[in-house]
């Protein structure tokens, strides 16, 4: 009677507590205490038996899917981790057979949100492929939080209870953290942490997600500039003066007197348009933006450079759902299935490809978009002597055998996987299964530097908004950043669980993002090198990534055709968007982060509506996630050409490539 | 259980020479070759990936095994994916297709052409995200409403705030409608000039013209319908739709059911162009090939057009209260479908039709001239028809028919060649008829060694299909052929003193095992020697 009561008391003080853990360890023990009074036979031939993890987990199953529809969903969510790790456990105890039976039974129940986890799994035959897999290692190690309101947490444990089944209990203890909140179950598509059951320890990432990330752009860039002497010039001298930084002072008011015209040009320019209303706001918007100091020294801009930025941003072209872009389409033809990626220079005039058969060829469009007139017209004629069926593309380049149309760099002795432009177009960087990154000058139309780090194949580089530094990726679990002038690292990211599939830079140069096929996003942080932020929620591996120009979000694209965009203040998901129905290669940010452009295998180009999609949230942050989802503006179908490449010029014209291949 | 049996690790130990392999480590050697295998997938599909692929290659397998150190398999490299076959009786087993290549046939084969270099080029793919329609963007679909479109995507997505747009009035660009502007201009009043057979062949090859379709439909039946005394302009409309039809980047479906109409009117309209003097018989030809190629075109997919067009156009033919101009026009057009709709359509009706026509067409019958010519005319048609008919069936037969057909020719070849266009002499070669049919079927049945010679040749072809002929009875089963040929047979032999009479054999004349010869009789009974003409190739290639 006391003893009882004394057991109620404690109980009652551990739930208030809230020592969910210390509760349930109790339950357990007590009732081991109570079981053991039974026949010690009965339990130890229970242990051993592989069949009680069918059997338990089936009665768990079937407990769960007849429990109240209201709290339904949150218990269904526990049954996924208890699943896998059924599996594994008998694994571990050697018993192969039942381990596939029992996989085989259930898993159509999973296979829906988990089926690439699930493939993964399936590989596990022997104790010691635990061991070696990177997955399920990670899922052994860490513990799942998962979320329960207060009572489907009690649901679970009175059922736990009086079923008595260990194996269940011991399972949900070990690999469980259960965050048990009070009040209503949280709504059915709030699982973003059941998708997520990657392994990656989540309170690592959420811990890691609480650092602080200055998003903000760079002082004094030239942008910037550009929109100051806007706004100089219809305010009064005076009050400039604060606004202005001391340094670059003397320098604003030579600059001034150069672009008093323009700026003239460009107002008017605005009145006439008819998305007037659109500019201001944009331009509202990239000017709200805080403004962070460089951390690293960036490399030091040519006054022509700038000029010419400067005529750039003031052609630019104002893009909105209402206004959008123009899209040159650069084909690639006759690469025999050899093409491995592309990359288009600022101004669309260089185009690279890197092949499979380790050679870089770049094609200079302002030379060649001449000649191809003549071609067509000479193509009836190229068409009498060669086959008469085949597509009218490829005849263009056809009688220009003899001189070769690109400029051949050859130094890689594998496929190369990845190559980018200097921001100015002088540069070219390509990586490639060798382990090497190449450095090319596309004035010499030599190779500069042959850069040796990684261990294995280099999939992604990307130079930085500035040029002069570099960021790479490889299948050997690291980033890297370099600077042109080093042969070696200045920094090695490591952190990713498999392979880092693709890497971007932030646009205030000192954050890069990677995308690997851990299925998670990481930021780092340049100057420590820290990861600071983790992006979990994609179910595939992540094959692209782009950043808005005013550095906020970041979008993110799947194998299977998903795209995320988050939110790098919060390290949140704004919206996922689905649409295509292949990998997405390539995104892009239209450059006042209006538009993002997605190109992907299934021969589309798409264009999103970035902005519905991000205002809703900072209104009512409480409805958010669910309701609003990035709106589809256009889907652009290709001539069966997957798109590798997109790039939105300075003046917003957008350009995108990719290899003509001819379905079978 | 798993993919790798213990079996198949037995398999490859004797493969490589290790005969006694114990049970035990086969066992356990499975499970980790397994793991391995997949392991190695795994590694050649990111490989792939980011070949920007999404068909795994023997090169990403490859690839993925140096990844992990190990040697690359050799021999499997090729630019293709490899082709699969799915072995017989098996759900999910493959293989490759390896066929033996002999050497000598490698070298004394050419050189294959050197590959074409790759390049670049160069398109819009959209501007100010319009696509426009070029050959290098894909085909846009049939046209839907941009305003349908954004609705749809909207009603997915709910409480965001959506903005709104007008339907859009007209998508043409000022481009377009300056084009179709002129086009019309060009059809309705100069039809004649040079600057119409440019339109002409611009229609038939220009790119962008889709959007320009359903005004042109529109158009083309407007104008049918309201100018059918306007023979010039109805000619330039078909003009039209013939390059609309030919124009490869067109999708005109769509639009063939407001078409159609169009052009069986100019088909079989009783009365086409105001004057006496115009040519409406050359318009109703041109209409009836247009249809027929329409019919040969998208037959496949409407399947019950040719249907429904053989029964407009067999009202029209059958209906004696109908216009003789009318007639005419329904027999081009049945005869332009092809001679095996003659076959089954017209050649039953011909005996009681010809006994209509006879007396439209003599002089002293048919007092009016016009209508005397345009009885002419149809009996023109009709032997052209039922001519062409004949010759495809002597051409599928050339054996069959020599012996008497050149008994008929030396006989007849001095009359054939003495009445060249004197029709009109025709009441007098009525009465000759008898006689000359008298002598076809002496022909036929007095030369006793030839006639049993084409009877028996029948039935062996019959009794063996050979692949010509199998090809062209797709009606009939093989099983139903060999009866009705011993039937046929039979009944010929049976037949074989006295020629069936003409009726009998043009009803019959769908079926296949029909002694072309008799055919030939019946249709020289109706026709003349007119039909000698249609047989003459044939002749000459006997001779040759």
């Amino acid at each position: 009677m006391e003893e009882e009561e004394l057991q109620k008391a404690v109980y009652a003080y551990l739930r208030k507590k809230g020592f969910r853990q210390t509760e349930l360890a109790l339950q357990e023990e007590q009732n081991r205490l109570s079981s053991s009074a039974q026949s010690d036979l009965a339990v130890s031939r229970l242990d051993n038996d592989p069949a009680r993890y069918h059997d338990a987990y089936s009665k768990l199953r079937s407990w769960a899917y007849s429990s109240l529809d209201l709290y339904k969903h949150e218990l269904l969510r526990v049954l996924y981790p208890v699943y896998i790790h059924c599996f594994m456990d008998l694994v571990a105890e050697g018993h192969m057979q039942e381990a596939r039976t029992f996989f085989h039974t259930f898993r159509e129940d999973h296979e829906l949100t988990h089926l690439r986890d699930l493939q993964k799994l399936e590989g596990i035959l022997s104790p010691s492929h635990l061991e070696e897999m990177e997955l399920a290692r990670s899922l052994r190690q860490n513990k799942v939080k998962i979320k329960l309101c207060e009572y489907s947490y009690d649901l679970l444990l009175q059922y736990l209870q009086k079923t008595q089944s260990f194996t269940m209990l011991g399972i949900i203890n070990e690999h469980i953290n259960f965050e048990v909140s009070a009040g209503q179950p949280s709504s059915i598509s709030d699982d973003a942490d059941v998708v997520a059951l990657v392994g990656s320890s989540q309170d690592i990432a959420k811990h890691i997600n609480q650092k602080e990330v200055r998003w903000g752009l760079l002082e004094d860039s030239v942008e910037e500039r550009l929109e100051r002497a806007l706004s100089d010039s219809e305010k009064a001298e005076g009050e400039n003066k604060e606004v202005d930084p001391e340094d670059s002072k003397q320098k604003r008011s030579v600059e001034g007197a150069k672009q008093g015209v323009s700026v003239k040009k460009l107002k008017k320019d605005k009145l006439v348009g008819a998305t007037g209303k659109n500019i201001r706001s944009e331009t509202s918007t990239v000017s709200m933006a805080p403004r962070v100091k460089p951390e690293l020294t960036l490399p030091v801009m040519t006054t022509e450079v700038e000029q010419s930025i400067l005529e750039d941003l003031r052609n630019r072209v104002q893009l909105s759902s209402l206004a959008l872009p123009s899209i040159s389409f650069y084909t690639f033809i006759n690469t025999h299935n050899s093409l491995n990626c592309s990359s288009i220079s600022h101004d669309g005039s260089l185009v690279a490809g890197g092949f499979s058969d380790s050679s870089l060829k770049v094609w200079d469009m302002a030379k060649i978009g001449r000649p191809t007139k003549t071609f067509t017209e000479q193509q009836p004629s190229a068409n009498l002597q060669g086959e008469s069926e085949s597509v009218q593309n490829e005849h263009l380049l056809g009688p220009e055998e003899r001189k070769r149309s690109y400029t051949l760099f050859q130094g890689h002795a594998g496929p190369v996987y990845s190559a980018t432009f200097s921001p100015f177009g002088d540069f070219l960087l390509s990586s490639s299964s060798d382990s090497t990154i190449r450095l090319w000058s596309t004035k010499l139309n030599s190779n500069l530097v042959c850069y040796k780090g990684h261990n294995y194949p280099v999939w992604d580089v990307q130079f930085s908004p500035v040029g002069h530094y570099f960021a790479s990726c490889s299948h050997d679990r690291t980033a890297r950043i370099w600077s042109m002038d080093r042969i070696q690292p200045l920094r090695i990211m490591a952190g990713h669980l498999s392979d880092v599939d693709c890497v971007q830079w932030h646009a205030n140069c000192n954050y890069i993002a990677t995308g690997s096929s851990d299925k998670t996003v990481r930021l780092w942080d340049v100057q420590s090198g820290e990861c600071v932020r983790v992006f979990i929620g994609h179910r595939s591996m992540v094959l692209s990534l782009a950043m808005s120009l005013d550095g906020r979000y970041m979008a993110s694209g799947d194998e299977d055709g998903t795209i995320m965009m988050w939110d790098l203040s919060s390290g949140r998901c704004v919206s996922p968007l689905m649409g295509h129905s292949s990998c997405i290669w390539t995104l892009a940010f239209s450059c006042e982060g209006t538009l993002l452009a997605s190109g992907s295998a299934d021969c589309t180009v798409k264009l999103w509506d970035v902005t519905a999609s991000m205002k809703v949230p900072r209104m009512e942050e409480n409805k958010a996630s669910s309701t609003n989802r990035l709106r589809l503006l256009k889907a652009l179908p290709t001539k069966s050409t997957p798109v590798y490449t997109l790039r939105f010029s300075r003046r917003n014209l957008l350009f995108a490539a990719g290899a003509l291949s001819k379905q079978v | 259980m798993s993919i790798v049996p213990k079996e198949t690790i037995e398999v490859i130990a004797q493969s490589i020479g290790i005969a006694n392999l114990s049970t035990d480590v086969a066992l356990a050697l499975a499970p980790d070759v397994e793991y391995r295998l997949r392991e190695i997938m795994q590694e050649a599909i990111k490989c792939m990936r980011h070949s920007k692929r999404t068909v795994l290659t023997a090169d990403d397998v490859d690839s993925a095994l140096s990844l992990r150190n190990v040697e690359p398999l050799y021999g499997f490299a090729s630019g293709d994916p490899l082709r699969f076959k799915r072995a017989v009786g098996h759900k999910d087993l493959f293989y490759i297709d390896d066929k033996d290549v002999d050497l000598k046939d490698v070298i004394n084969a050419p050189l294959p052409k050197a590959p074409l270099d790759s390049g670049v080029v160069a398109h819009w793919l959209a501007i100010e995200g319009v696509q426009p329609a070029i050959p290098e963007n894909a085909p846009v679909e049939a046209i839907v409403a941009p305003s349908e479109n954004k609705r749809s995507e909207h009603g997915k997505e709910d409480g965001l705030p959506v903005d709104i747009k007008l339907p859009v009035k007209h998508v043409l660009s000022r481009e377009l409608q300056l084009y179709f502007d002129k086009i019309t201009e060009l059809i309705v009043s100069r039809s004649d000039s040079i600057l119409f057979k440019e339109a002409l062949e611009s229609l038939a090859t220009d790119s962008g013209l889709h959007p320009l379709v359903p005004y042109f439909s529109y158009f083309i039946a407007d104008e049918v319908t309201r100018s059918l005394n306007d023979l010039p302009l109805l000619f330039a409309l078909m003009r039209v739709v013939r390059s609309l039809l030919r124009n490869p980047h067109i999708h005109i479906e769509p639009y063939l059911h407001q078409l159609m109409p169009s052009m069986i009117t100019c088909i079989v309209a009783k009365r086409l162009g105001h004057r006496i003097a115009d040519n409406h018989w050359e318009l109703r030809d041109f209409a009836a090939n247009l249809v027929a190629s329409v019919c040969r075109r998208f037959g496949h997919v409407y399947h019950n057009l040719q249907y429904r067009l053989t029964r407009t156009l067999l009202n029209a033919f059958l209906d004696p209260s109908k216009a003789m101009t009318q007639h005419y026009g329904a027999i081009q057009g049945l005869a332009a479908l092809g001679p095996s709709v003659v076959r089954v359509l017209i050649l039953p009706q011909l005996e009681t039709y010809m006994q209509l026509l006879e007396p439209e067409m003599q002089l002293e019958k048919q007092k009016n001239e016009m209508k005397r010519k345009e009885a002419w005319h149809v009996y023109g048609a009709l032997l052209c028809a039922a001519g062409k008919c004949l010759y495809e069936r002597v051409k599928l037969f050339p054996s069959l028919l020599h012996p008497p057909t050149r008994q008929f020719w030396r006989s007849n070849g001095r009359v054939a060649t003495k009445m060249p266009n004197k029709r009109k002499a025709s009441s007098s070669h009525l009465l000759q008829q008898p006689a000359l049919k008298k002598l076809a079927s002496d022909g036929t049945a007095g030369s006793i060694p030839p006639i049993s010679m084409t009877t028996s040749m029948q039935a062996a072809a019959d009794g063996f299909p050979t692949p010509s002929e199998s090809g062209i009875r797709p009606s009939s089963s093989t099983g139903q052929l060999s009866n009705e040929s011993i039937s046929g047979g039979s009944r010929k032999e049976k037949s074989g003193g006295k020629a069936p009479t003409p009726s009998t054999v043009l009803a019959q004349a769908w079926k296949e095992d029909l002694d072309a010869g008799h055919l030939m009789a019946s249709l020289f009974e109706l026709f003349g020697e007119g039909i000698f003409s249609f047989i003459q190739p044939v002749e000459m290639s006997f001779f040759l």
